[in-house]
């Protein structure tokens, strides 16, 4: 039998959402085959070279000039800073037998890590706004003048790498991530990590390469429709609208690790829905007479593996695509380069597939956080009692307006990543035939994560899922 | 990028949102029905059914005799079924919401079963 443990997905909390019925489920995997093609065809040759990866994108003097005052970091600071707060202290002094009365495990897992990565692509880097780190930080810059004792090491973002995985695992194969004081501990952890790195290294330095959701969110707000121009003093020059998506074909940062942590963002998704299939189960049971005696650390080690082989194999997929691609494109290119390019076109299919995995998530169980308010310390206060005896509505997260956001949302990100692809090929090969000829391989495989995401969201769950 | 190329895909998107929205309310629930669903709890560990089904609108009515004194949750709806040993306890609801609810034996968070209301 499987402990208790074993039947968290997402952070915390239950899941309500009804697999996509079948029917949906084969029209939108037949329409992404028949427009992915189209898509190649209709688009062949229409953008080459430097051209192809040129945007469209209009000037917003009201959004410069917001981007220029101190009111929307402060507000998103100290937004941040009390978010931070309230889990650690909730998480440590709260409910701890019932985290669905605990408001760290609300913000955490719901508010910060399904909604704001959302938004962020939905919007702009919030991130950026948000930060509580880089908040306090900048306040204690205010008053005593931090200057790095070190510099850092030439490391690119592996250490950011290594702690997102280590954040997927508390997540996903921890078995902890409904224990508010594990959480608490986690967030005071990384506070520390966080502020002593920026205060040794250099807060731009650390932030940029080590805190992994300063990583993330850059990568997920290149999604989104907002773009910023600064001047050599850092400051914000303009800002801009441009299209959702096209940001991913700026200025691509080039190296193995980032390629890396793109995958990981695909390959932690993909398994936050795979655990919750029967095929999983029967996994976790074949292998039961190994990890079941270990007990906890056990079912540590059995998700931990599963993650890692999912993520390797998603790498090595891709890695071999990409030798394909380059093949195909026949053209002396810097290959690593052109590898970092092609894996932030995959970043709308991730992007999509977490907003439509998190979809009821986000609408329903987020309310759940209303009636807490009244008592969040679970010490028997009654600072709201008219919020008291909420029960969360269900008005936009029934199963067949669930369905149709989550096909509509995956077929819609699949077109925005074929399209990109298709333009960064014309930039990087050059002619028609060639772009047109590497196509093929990264359709494929657009397809198969594609099919994948719908595959997922299209199987029946299991316990708690 | 030349509007007709545009044209071309917005359509075949068009046409693609049209049919899953076809498709998702043409197939939507036969609910309205009385349905009554008997269930028996053992040791506050297992549910005979462990699954429940019902459709959208349905009015439905559980009947849970458990051989011990305690409560079954149905979540999501967010009943109580203070059960008294080897008694039988009823709540009649209409099935408004759409999904898979976990039923638990609420003090041990033990799962018995689930209630699922599909479309």
């Amino acid at each position: 039998m499987i402990p208790s443990i074993g039947i968290l997905l997402h952070g915390f909390g239950q899941r309500y959402d009804l697999p996509i019925s079948r029917y949906l489920y084969f029209v939108a995997a037949g329409f992404v085959v028949v427009i992915s093609f189209v898509l190649v065809v209709v688009f062949a040759g229409e953008k080459i070279g430097e051209k192809a990866v040129q945007y469209p994108r209009r000037a917003v003097p009201w959004l410069t000039s917001l981007g220029r005052s101190p009111w929307p970091p402060a507000i998103g600071g100290v937004i941040g800073v009390l978010a931070l707060a309230a889990v650690i202290v909730s998480g440590f002094l709260g409910s701890q037998k019932h985290p669905e009365l605990n408001p760290a495990e609300y913000i955490v897992w719901i508010y910060f890590w399904a909604a704001t990565v959302i938004l962020s692509g939905l919007i702009g880097n919030l991130w950026y706004l948000l930060n509580p780190w880089a908040a306090i930080y900048d306040a204690a810059s205010r008053f005593v003048p931090l200057r790095p004792a070190y510099r850092l090491p030439a490391i690119a973002v592996w250490p950011a790498v290594a702690l997102y995985f280590s954040f997927a695992c508390l997540e996903l194969t921890s078995g902890m991530s409904n224990r508010p004081w594990i959480v608490a501990l986690a967030a005071l952890s990384y506070t520390c990590l966080t502020l002593a790195g920026m205060v040794l290294y250099g807060r731009d330095a650390w932030l940029e390469q080590c805190e992994a959701f300063t990583v993330l969110f850059r990568i997920v707000g290149r999604f989104g429709p907002v773009e910023s121009e600064r001047d050599e003093s850092g400051r914000i020059s303009a800002v801009y609208i441009r299209p959702w998506g096209v940001g991913l074909l700026k200025d691509p940062p080039v190296g193995w690790d980032r390629v890396v942590f793109v995958i990981l963002m695909l390959s932690t998704l993909a398994f936050d829905g795979v655990i919750a299939t029967p095929a999983w189960q029967d996994f976790d049971i074949a292998l039961e007479p190994i990890w079941l005696p270990l007990g906890a650390s056990g079912f540590f080690f059995i998700r931990t593996l599963g993650l890692v082989l999912l993520t390797v194999a998603f790498l090595l997929v891709f890695i071999a695509v990409m030798q394909a691609v380059l093949y195909f494109g026949s053209r002396k290119v810097d290959r690593k380069a052109t590898v970092s390019a092609f894996a932030l076109t995959l970043v709308p299919i991730a992007l999509v597939y977490n907003a439509a995995h998190n979809y009821s998530y986000v609408m329903v169980q987020s309310q759940g956080i209303v009636p807490v308010l009244n008592d969040p310390l679970g010490l028997g206060w009654h600072l709201f009692p008219s919020v008291a005896g909420y029960t969360p509505s269900f008005a936009l997260a029934q199963a067949s307006t669930v369905w149709y956001a989550q096909v509509i949302l995956i077929v819609l990100g699949h077109i925005v990543a074929v399209y990109l692809s298709h333009l960064r090929a014309g930039e990087r090969f050059r002619t028609m035939q060639r772009a047109l000829l590497s196509q093929y391989p990264m359709l494929i495989l657009m397809v198969a994560y594609t099919w994948i995401s719908l595959t997922i969201l299209a199987a029946p769950t299991t316990t708690g899922g | 990028m030349s509007r007709a190329r545009i044209a071309i895909v917005a359509s075949l998107v068009i046409a693609f949102v049209i049919v899953a929205g076809v498709l998702v309310y043409a197939n939507q629930s036969h609910g309205g029905q009385k349905v009554t669903i008997d269930v028996t709890v053992t040791k506050a560990g297992s549910m005979t059914p462990s699954d429940l089904t019902a459709h959208r609108n349905d009015t439905v009515t559980i009947n849970i005799k458990s051989d011990t004194t305690g409560e079954v949750h149905l979540h999501g709806y967010d009943i109580p079924f203070d059960c008294v040993a080897g008694q039988t306890v009823s709540h009649t609801f209409t099935a408004d919401k759409t999904g898979d609810f976990e039923i638990e034996w609420e003090e041990t968070s033990t799962h018995l079963g689930h209630l699922v209301v599909t479309p």
